[in-house]
């Protein structure tokens, strides 16, 4: 039987139109926009956000929510240093994807089998984790007496076929990732628990599992997110990571998510992590003031959300 | 005839593709109660929504007191003098009674641009209003501590209060015991006498009988008939509401075989379903019936013991209750469908299980199913990719019952499947259950409508505070007046 074939609806590339618009704009405005050294600048700068950003679109997905990942970030970044300095670089970047799946088990317990707000237990971890980042490191980055193993290093500057190492992670993640979103029954069971739990439930989803696996998506992937920093900083910053699960948010719901739940595609929420990066990038050469620059790019947020709403409401 | 109070002229609304109300003229008079009858997605509750003005017409004018108004909204109807007591009582359960009662219009003490709550006056006024409808409950009682009967009067007094010239009851007595019943009326008949337009709706034509002064049946959205007091009988309007081209056929009896699923239900009854039959499950609101199917497949309350083949299981969650081979289509539809995913996914849903090959989903299987199931339901338009939200009711109800064709469910529990769709889709509804029970199925159905249960099922358990009461069987005469008295309607 003859797949039905797919509509394709102006609205649902809003997120690429955007992005090619600001592209374009970015372009005409500056001439150092499309310079390579630029925009390679802006894949760099990317490749953690849409790392984070992936896992977000897993929980959001999910009816979910979760402000830890910056916290996360900082500690898987620093616990992968003090492992790699004493074990070697693959315990090191285990131990830190681990250590972020262990903090989206724990996000996804509470949530899911205590029925805690995920507002609040995110908030809650997010200074929870924040704090036993410091307490671990004292304080202090983590780096050794020598530095983190160089080949370590390499991976955090180096390029394979002309593109940087961190740009390899999401571009290879990405493919992986939505084909277990969209083509696993795992996949399925995340958008109907996200797009009606109630209804999911009935329907024989065990959605608390559900629920509880989307945020250890998120946490692992802000492990990955973590040890890539850690790579590029060239040690574990405790402090590293802060607005991280504020760009990550407002890039997934850029890329057309719903807050709600049930909606979301993990491919248009990098399109959203590159939305949020071109704009900073394009108001840094045009040399708008930094506080100006917050100002534009929080009205942007909204300005997309609000104009999503007004397309759903028809 | 006196002044008309509120009157709908040539007003046409529809829903999608569902024709709600088509060209209907509707008007009720100050002093009069006017009953509006008609079957399940008649029409009757979208009449009543736009002239509160919740819904706006498409085409036609509304008039109250001779104006033609367009309500934006349900508070300029409230400002107009319009007041309605739903179904499900718009009451905030947490606050008290007196708060309930005082609601959007708080007595407040001025203290220069400070305004604070008069609690003493607020709770005098709600002991006077309730002191009318000679309900004398403590006014600073939480509504979530009164029972359904108790938080209607509330909700009455609430409308005495803000004075209403228009007062529309909304099925006032579907979970009222007869002697609540016979309270409210007396209610309802004093203030038609202090000169209130009363619009009453209605299922049970004896109440109609006794109480209205004239009668408007809807039909498919039409008004099939008006009639005034004295003109019309129970039958009469049974009649009209069902017309004679959409007479609904009795289904015929099979021979039933083994005992499917038996559930030991706390009464002395048990509830027993066996291949190829249909059993029903009736009782007013807070009989239990409603709660029953949810309880079979372990998705609330405790759990029911349930008897399955040859083994004794206690479902603590719907996933055991889905690999027994139960399936249950839900009382509300948000329930049943995940509305903003497409209806393939939908039907899918319960059946992803059975479509992993090594982890990831067979899709051409999957779409091979989605497609002959559309088309054995009829689900209209034929567009898998459709949002489930944007389907009509009876559509939506369709894609609920063929999640669990796929999978060949040895029983089928239904909540009230038919609420509020439209008469031509309920007999495809009737008709794909008495296909999943001809195929040596069973299904257990709880329906608020009496006849729908007595035309579909072959066997009736009427059910009263939680407990399995009676049974009717097919062979001993079942007709709905039958089932009213089983359950103490």
């Amino acid at each position: 039987m003859k797949r039905a074939a797919r509509t394709w609806n102006i609205a649902g590339q809003m997120p690429l139109i955007s992005l090619i618009v600001l592209c374009a704009a970015s372009a005409l405005l500056t001439d150092r926009f499309l310079s390579p050294f630029n925009l390679t600048n802006i894949l760099v700068q990317s490749s953690i956000i849409a790392v984070i950003a992936m896992g977000m679109t897993f929980v959001i997905i999910g009816g979910g929510f979760d402000l830890s990942v910056g916290s996360t970030a900082a500690l898987s970044g620093c616990i992968a240093s003090m492992v790699m300095l004493e074990a070697g670089i693959a315990a090191g970047v285990a131990a830190g994807i681990i250590a972020g799946a262990a903090v989206g088990l724990a996000n996804g317990l509470v949530i899911a089998f205590l029925n805690v707000n995920p507002f609040i237990t995110t908030l809650g971890t997010m200074v929870l984790v924040r704090g036993v980042v410091f307490l671990t490191t004292g304080g202090a980055p983590v780096s050794g007496d020598s530095g983190l193993p160089s080949e370590f290093v390499a991976f955090g500057s180096g390029r394979f076929l002309g593109i940087h190492f961190l740009v390899w992670v999401p571009a290879l993640l990405l493919p992986v990732l939505s084909f277990v979103m969209h083509a696993t029954p795992y996949g399925r069971r995340v958008y109907a628990t996200g797009g009606g739990r109630e209804a999911a439930y009935l329907s024989g989803v065990a959605v608390r599992r559900v629920v509880a696996s989307t945020y250890v998506w998120c946490g692992a992937l802000a492990g990955v997110a973590g040890v890539m920093l850690a790579a590029r900083l060239q040690s574990g910053q405790p402090t590293a990571g802060e607005f991280y699960e504020l760009t990550a948010i407002a890039a997934v719901v850029l890329g057309g998510a719903s807050l709600q739940g049930g909606e979301g595609t993990l491919y248009k929420s990098v399109i959203g992590v590159f939305i949020m990066m071109v704009l900073g990038n394009a108001l840094n050469l045009l040399n708008v003031d930094s506080y100006w620059q917050r100002v534009a790019v929080g009205a942007v947020i909204i300005a997309a959300a609000a104009a999503e709403r007004l397309r759903s409401r028809q | 005839m006196s002044r008309l109070a509120a009157s709908a002229e040539r007003v046409s609304k529809r829903f999608g593709a569902t024709v709600a109300l088509d060209d209907v003229d509707f008007g009720v008079a100050f002093g009069e109660i006017h009953a509006v009858v008609g079957a399940n997605g008649a029409g009757k509750s979208t009449l009543v929504r736009i002239l509160e003005g919740v819904h706006r017409p498409d085409h036609g004018v509304i008039r109250i007191d001779g104006e033609v108004r367009h309500f934006a909204s349900p508070r300029d109807a409230i400002a107009s003098g319009i007041v309605t007591i739903p179904q499900e009582l718009r009451l905030v359960p947490a606050l008290s009674v007196a708060e309930n009662i005082a609601l959007g219009d708080l007595p407040v003490r001025r203290f220069g641009p400070l305004a604070m709550i008069d609690r003493a006056r607020m709770q005098e006024e709600a002991r006077e209003v309730l002191a009318e409808l000679e309900f004398a409950p403590d006014p600073r009682a939480p509504v979530a501590s009164l029972g359904v009967a108790e938080r209607q009067l509330v909700a009455i007094a609430k409308a005495l209060r803000r004075r209403c010239r228009i007062f529309m009851l909304d099925e006032p007595t579907a979970a009222l015991e007869q002697r609540e019943v016979a309270r409210l009326f007396s209610v309802v008949a004093r203030m038609k006498r202090q000169g209130t337009a009363v619009l009453y709706i209605s299922h049970r034509l004896d109440e109609v009988v006794a109480i209205a002064d004239r009668c408007t049946v809807l039909r498919d959205g039409r008004v099939a008939a008006v009639a005034a007091r004295g003109a019309f009988t129970a039958t009469d309007l049974a009649a009209a509401m069902v017309g004679r081209a959409a007479q609904q056929a009795v289904s015929t009896s099979l021979p039933p075989g083994a005992p499917l699923l038996e559930a030991q239900a706390d009464g002395v009854t048990p509830v027993r379903v066996r291949e190829r039959e249909v059993v029903g499950l009736a009782g007013l609101l807070g009989s239990g019936a409603d709660r029953m199917m949810r309880r079979l497949f372990g998705a609330a309350g405790e759990p029911a013991v349930v008897e399955i083949g040859d083994h004794k299981r206690r479902f603590a969650n719907p996933v055991d209750a889905i690999a027994a081979g139960i399936g249950l289509v839900p009382g509300e539809r948000s329930l049943g469908l995940v509305m903003n995913q497409s209806v393939r996914d939908n039907i899918l849903l319960p059946n992803l299980d059975t479509l992993s090959r090594m982890g990831y989903l067979d899709r051409d299987a999957g779409d091979r199913i989605v497609g002959e199931l559309m088309e054995l339901v009829d689900i209209r338009p034929r567009q898998a990719n459709l949002k489930a939200g944007a389907l009509s009711g009876g559509n939506q109800q369709k894609v609920i019952l063929a999640k669990w064709l796929a999978r060949r469910v040895a029983v089928l529990l239904l909540d009230d499947p038919t609420q509020g769709i439209d008469v031509a889709a309920k007999a495809q509804i009737h008709a794909l259950i008495r296909d999943v029970v001809a195929r040596g199925g069973g299904a257990l159905i709880y329906s608020s409508d009496l006849g729908e249960l007595a035309r579909l099922c072959d066997r009736v358990l009427a059910m009263r505070h939680g407990r399995v009461t009676a049974t009717v069987d097919r062979g001993a005469a079942l007709d709905e007046s039958k089932l009213r008295s089983a359950i103490g309607g």
